[in-house]
């Protein structure tokens, strides 16, 4: 029964996971660290291309990366469940057959077991694929903005203003589109 | 009377003599020139030719004008017998390639002068020598700006990201 219980939940738990919004603490630590490099990085170009007064803006660079930064990660955390599922069930077969013939061996382990290892591990796989995918994906899109923003659309403006708007609209964009294609 | 003639003739006959010997005769022009290489933060491009001139007659330091492009230019004298053309252009405006600058006596010079108020062709008058300036052209910054190109990479690492999770989604 215990056992039967233990089984279920254990299950269950991957069942949760692969259909939560929520991630781990290590995915999460994972995407706010990143999140805060990418959105850190467009200081280093408004104060060595844009010749924004850095002592000046201090106070407007904590803020906007703060904000990008949490936009950002929010952004990875769609972008990484909206992918998860179709990555899972693009890996499915590929998953399922190196962890068939890995566990063929293994003559002690029963078909139950085998199944939770392959569904761990295909939790596993596409778990890491979409989180590394997201952050790739969602950089990419930001730092394209930032460099279009700063330099097309708001060339005119201070470079105090530019960056507050560039960095901010794209953070803002980049959690408008995550929400936007589930 | 006819001897105030005869008089006249030889002194005109003297007159002329010594201007001809003024005249520097068989010259040999050297010279080297300058234009602005990098134009990104000018307005006008500088053109510079010194030459040295050495008279066959050994004429020393004569006065030298000089045309170039249907204008006069005026020739400084630098140090013996050598001398400085120098104009500037704007940077839009300036051509690529040879410019060719005749330098004349004073003499030649006024027949020069002459022939541009008549509206003649100016290329009769012979000219004391020619000094040829080339300019190759300067740098006028980068083909595409960097701006420009980090806009085009970005956008080219974005489509990758695009495409592949297109594909991933589809």
């Amino acid at each position: 029964m215990s056992n039967k219980k233990q089984a279920f939940t254990r299950e269950e738990e991957l069942l949760l996971q692969d259909f939560s919004r929520n991630v781990s603490t290590k995915s999460s630590a994972l995407f706010y660290g990143n999140a805060f490099i990418v959105s850190a990085i467009p200081i280093w170009l408004f104060w060595r291309i844009h010749m924004i007064d850095l002592y000046a803006s201090l106070i407007s660079f904590v803020v906007v990366t703060i904000v990008s930064t949490y936009l950002v990660a929010f952004a990875y955390k769609n972008t990484k469940f909206i992918l998860k599922h179709k990555v899972a069930v693009k890996r499915e077969d590929a998953v399922n057959r190196e962890m068939t013939k890995k566990l063929a061996e293994d003559k002690r382990m029963s078909k139950k077991e085998k199944d939770e290892r392959i569904l761990w591990k295909k939790n596993e796989v596409a778990d890491y694929e979409a989180t590394t995918f997201s952050i790739f994906y969602n950089n990419a899109l930001f730092l394209a903005i930032v460099i279009f923003a700063s330099f097309y659309v708001l060339k005119s403006f201070t470079p105090a203003v530019n960056y507050i708007l560039s960095v901010g609209v794209a953070g803002g964009l980049l959690a408008l589109l995550s929400t936007g294609t589930q | 009377m006819e001897k105030l003639a005869c008089f006249l003739v030889v002194l005109a006959s003297i007159a002329g003599l010594s201007a001809a010997t003024a005249v520097c005769s068989s010259p040999e022009v050297s010279a080297t020139s300058y234009t602005s290489p990098d134009a990104t933060v000018l307005t006008s491009i500088g053109f510079v030719a010194e030459f040295t001139l050495k008279c066959g007659n050994g004429v020393q330091n004569p006065a030298l004008f000089a045309e170039l492009n249907g204008k006069t230019q005026p020739v400084a004298r630098i140090g013996p017998n050598k001398y400085q053309v120098s104009w500037a252009e704007d940077v839009k405006k300036a051509r690529r390639g040879d410019y060719t600058i005749n330098v004349y006596d004073e003499e030649n010079f006024a027949a020069v002068r002459k022939a541009m108020r008549n509206n003649e062709d100016i290329s009769t008058v012979k000219a004391l020598a020619t000094v040829v300036l080339n300019y190759p052209g300067s740098y006028q910054g980068p083909w595409v700006n960097s701006e420009f190109m980090a806009f085009v990479l970005s956008i080219g690492v974005w489509y990758t990201a695009f495409s592949a999770k297109s594909k991933l989604l589809a």
